[in-house]
């Protein structure tokens, strides 16, 4: 019984930590290749998952390209921006 | 311009001509110049200084450095202005930094210049920088816009707005070599 309540903790715990999501928003000028690039090198995506994200914000005008917590997307969001690229935090439910 | 190759060692190398160099490194000079006030280069705090933070609580009127400094929660002015005050100098100063690795590597001589893995990654968010900056001068803030093209000036910038796109792409081609 108490490791069936402490696993509960542990998965209430998780759901806690990753309410948030970095979005990359379209912008005019920074190049298709260069977004590409930088989903690839920045977070480790290959290059067909770097390709379609980069494709959706160019299409959608937005892409989501981190789930977690606070404090981590904080630190992707300052990263776009060293890279000049366009992006926010929000809840993941907002 | 000879464009970028990667050589043996996995340096990242290109050839300028003497204006083309100069205009590069007097664009850097002016991402430089505007951030300089930001990165708390001039007047800081020497306490906030020491820590990195000190920054605006919000997003600035020039178009440029808005779009270089941009608001990080999108619908939170309070949040946004909580997270400018502790990241944007910091963020301004590593602007600043990169453009300084680009003026020092092309004032090295002949227009050849030969980049470090790093040095490369400074001139990849400079380059990107000076664009956005065209871009925001021109007028340039969807897809599809033409932005000013009313002078002589501004076709210039146009020229020269195209070309960095060049030297951009002919770089991330390089590194991925």
């Amino acid at each position: 019984m108490a490791k069936t309540l402490e696993n509960t903790e542990l998965l209430e715990q998780t759901v806690l930590d990753s309410p948030w999501v970095t979005l990359v928003w379209n912008d005019p000028v920074n190049l298709m290749s260069y977004v590409s690039y930088v989903f690839r090198s920045y977070f480790g995506f290959s290059r067909d998952e770097a390709d379609r994200r980069m494709l959706q914000v160019h299409n959608d005008g937005r892409a989501v390209v981190a789930t977690g917590s606070r404090e981590e997307m904080e630190r992707h969001v300052e990263a776009m921006h060293d890279f000049g690229l366009w992006a926010t935090l929000q809840k993941a439910d907002a | 311009m000879t464009p970028f190759s990667k050589d043996p060692d996995g340096n990242l190398v290109v050839g300028f001509t003497a204006i083309e160099a100069d205009i590069v490194a007097d664009l850097a000079a002016q991402i430089a110049a505007m951030l300089g006030d930001l990165a708390g280069t001039r007047d800081a705090d020497p306490l906030f200084d020491s820590v990195g933070i000190g920054g605006s609580a919000a997003i600035d009127d020039d178009p440029a450095i808005a779009r270089l400094l941009p608001d990080a929660y999108g619908a939170d002015a309070e949040a946004s202005s909580d997270f400018r005050q502790l990241t944007e100098r910091s963020l301004a100063r590593r602007k600043v930094d990169n453009a300084n690795v680009v003026i020092g590597t092309l004032a090295r001589g002949d227009g050849t210049v030969v980049l470090g893995e790093r040095q490369a990654q400074a001139w990849l968010r400079t380059l990107s920088d000076i664009r956005l900056t065209i871009a925001a001068r021109l007028g340039i803030e969807a897809d599809g816009d033409e932005g000013d093209t009313g002078s002589e000036a501004a076709a210039a910038l146009h020229d020269l707005y195209d070309w960095l796109a060049f030297v951009t792409e002919s770089l991330i081609d390089a590194l991925e070599d």
